[in-house]
């Protein structure tokens, strides 16, 4: 009786040895990959940290302006001045209905050769 | 059986049993010893190990506070102006180095602007801790990771990085290698809280909430860029200026030139490069005539309706104080204003009475510094009691020194019903402003403030101001100090100064322009104020206006509305 409880215990010992062991290693193992984590996150961080510092020196006022200036010419950009500013009440009201007359006589114009807008446009120039 | 070999001794025989068990019970009483020895030992082992201190501080400095962060600082629409960026540095754990030499070459490889004597002396001895070489960039770390030298390994710090560089430099400020702030705001929030933060070690990783200053960037790249125009436009020494909104005291825009680059704090120890907007106190010149005219006003005792004998300079024992520009006849109040008479504006003055005048500095807070949070500031000079010379000259900005905020603070009080607010560098809610609020002078008088303000960009020294500006109802007050040069006013070295308000049948900002040592630009008539803080102040106001919401109108009825009932 004894013997076989003995045989028992010293089975049990073994098993849970071995057990204790294999989990000793298994934790050794989640911390490393812990810490390589922990590593690659704080990598990270300090990588969308330099990104974001990028795109902030990007998108300033200061970083633009002279990009702004370089193609003035290039794209015939200028400066708004104060009376090219308008607002939604200055604009006309549209029409009810087409007015009839003033098409007619454009129609006759423009058969007869003449434009009126573009002598409006030539005259402006 | 030794018994028996005995003999005649009596026989005294312990059973052989009970001989066994006394063995026994000797031997677990050792056994018994030896365990409690061992876990005595144990014990004492773990008791130990739970004394040992880890030394984690970092020459003398916790851990912590050199990998802290600093909060995000913003400008008022989210830009920003001061960032964080992880950087690793690094370290090396002298006892811990089995090879110095070796050690020391190989770092020597990567970073070859590290002497190998240098590095090997620091890498000899048994110190836990030193720093090599701090703010690398990821692709160094690579290199050194890679030599695989045992007692080398990289600390991530926070180093602060401004994406504006010299643009908003006096409003952030700048820190130092430990990313304490040492100037601008960068200091003022240290003194507020997040010294405090950093030191119960709150403040790592990224979690610190950003922080939204009042400025907006736009506004201040455009004072930037006009004033640096400026600066070579009329060769002057130096140039500053601010914005601010009058509702809720925001300040949108702080310039001070020459400045520095925040991202290499050495460059703000360079001369003449102090925040010229706080911590300068200048003789405001004619501007004070505003604060004159408006507590005159606001006491009863002068009317808009009064005239004024400007035909004769003031006496005052052997001095006798004229006109600039002298127009010798009698002048109506907005004509004094309008033409900035010195002699129009002490009779103003004698009419209210110095003690209400000194009074009435006191009121606006021209005697105390302001109290925006830049650390910054300096105490101005105003002399506790007028005599009839200080008061008279005082009148038209001569003989007190004052801070060109406190200035902007009372122009936009002079616009804003009377309303004067307390100047805050911080994102601030027009509710939260309301708090601050003091009544300075009537709204009446007020109305009657505009109306010159807009008069003297109509008639006045503002005029080239206003023609820069056409259509955003913009006016103010120009004045042309005379420099004090080894204790003499020399009339040819001046400080322009222009104060003023847009726009003004809506008043919502406030602006003080200072143009230091301004000279004539070439094919210009002058080198007065309105020939260059005025032109600096209309072309900011031009590029501003429409960014702030405000769209051109040049409707005349804008301008007759302003004109009082008395004198339509």
């Amino acid at each position: 009786m004894i013997r076989v409880l003995n045989i028992l215990l010293v089975c049990t010992s073994i098993c849970m040895l071995v057990g204790v062991y294999a989990l000793k290693y298994s934790v050794e193992d989640v911390a490393a990959e812990k810490v390589t984590l922990q590593h690659t996150i704080e990598r990270q961080k300090a990588d969308l940290s330099l990104l974001k510092a990028d795109w902030a020196y990007l998108n300033q006022p200061a970083n633009v302006a002279p990009v702004v200036n370089r193609h003035l010419v290039a794209l015939n950009l200028q400066i708004l001045s104060q009376d090219q500013f308008g607002s939604l009440d200055i604009l006309p009201m549209r029409l009810k209905a087409p007015d009839a007359n003033a098409l007619n006589s454009l129609f006759q114009s423009l058969n007869s050769g003449v434009d009126p807008i573009q002598q409006i446009i030539s005259e402006s120039n | 059986m030794v018994a028996l070999d005995a003999g005649s001794l009596p026989i005294a025989v312990d059973g052989a049993r009970k001989l066994r068990g006394g063995l026994t019970t000797a031997r677990i009483r050792w056994v018994i010893a030896v365990l409690l020895l061992l876990f005595a030992a144990i014990c004492g082992r773990l008791v130990q190990l739970g004394m040992v201190v880890q030394d984690t501080s970092i020459e003398g400095k916790a851990r912590d506070i050199i990998t802290a962060t600093r909060p995000a600082i913003l400008d008022r629409n989210g830009l920003e102006l001061a960032v964080d960026v992880r950087v690793p540095s690094l370290f090396a754990e002298p006892r811990r180095i089995i090879d110095v030499d070796e050690a020391a070459a190989a770092v020597h490889s990567v970073l070859p602007d590290l002497s190998i004597d240098w590095l090997k002396q620091r890498l000899t001895g048994d110190k836990g801790f030193v720093w090599i070489k701090r703010e690398l960039t990821p692709a160094i770390e690579d290199k050194i990771m890679q030599l695989g030298i045992p007692g080398l390994d990289f600390l991530t710090e926070s180093k602060r990085f401004y994406p504006g560089g010299n643009e908003a430099a006096h409003i952030v400020g700048a820190v130092n290698i430990d990313n304490q702030g040492i100037a601008g705001m960068e200091k003022a929030m240290d003194d507020e809280d997040v010294a405090l933060l950093q030191q119960v070690g709150l403040a790592r990783g990224n979690e610190l909430a950003p922080v939204n200053l009042s400025i907006d960037l736009r506004v201040q790249h455009v004072m930037h860029d006009v004033l640096t125009d400026a600066l070579s436009r009329y060769r002057a020494a130096a140039a500053a200026g601010a914005m601010m909104d009058i509702k809720t005291g925001e300040i949108l825009g702080l310039v001070s030139l020459p400045d520095f680059d925040p991202n290499n704090p050495g460059s703000a120890l360079q001369k003449d490069t102090f925040n010229r907007m706080t911590a300068g106190i200048y003789e405001l010149g004619s501007t004070m005539k505003s604060v004159t005219i408006a507590g005159a006003l606001d006491s009863g005792k002068v009317k808009i309706t009064d005239t004024f004998d400007a035909r004769f300079g003031v006496r005052f024992g052997r001095f006798t104080i004229t006109d600039f520009h002298g127009k010798n006849r009698i002048l109506t109040l907005p004509e004094v204003y309008k033409f900035s008479s010195n002699v129009g504006a002490i009779h103003i003055m004698q009419q209210w009475g110095k003690e209400n005048f000194r009074a009435f500095l006191h009121k606006m807070q021209f005697d105390v510094p302001e109290p925006l949070e830049l650390p910054e500031r300096r105490n101005p000079v105003v002399p506790k009691t007028f005599s009839d010379i200080v008061a008279a000259t005082a009148s038209f900005g001569h003989g007190l020194s004052v801070s060109p905020i406190a200035m902007l603070r009372a122009m936009g009080a002079f616009a804003n019903n009377g309303v004067m607010v307390r100047p805050t560098m911080y994102k601030t809610s027009l509710a939260d402003a309301e708090k601050t609020y003091q009544q300075v002078i009537s709204p009446q008088t007020s109305a009657e403030m505009r109306y010159i303000m807009r008069l003297n960009a109509n008639e006045g020294s503002g005029s080239r101001m206003n023609m820069l500006a056409q259509g955003y109802r913009a006016g103010g007050k120009t004045g042309t100090a005379e420099k004090v040069v080894n204790g003499r006013y020399d009339t040819s070295k001046v400080l322009s100064l222009f104060a003023s308000v847009f726009p003004l049948d809506n008043p919502r900002y406030a602006m003080m322009i200072l143009v230091d040592d301004p000279h004539t630009e070439p094919g210009q008539g002058g080198h007065t104020a309105g020939w260059n803080a005025g032109e600096a102040t209309g072309r900011i106001i031009a590029r501003v206006a429409p960014m702030l919401g405000i769209s051109p109108n040049f409707d005349p009825m804008l301008d007759n509305n302003l004109v009082p009932p008395e004198l339509r």
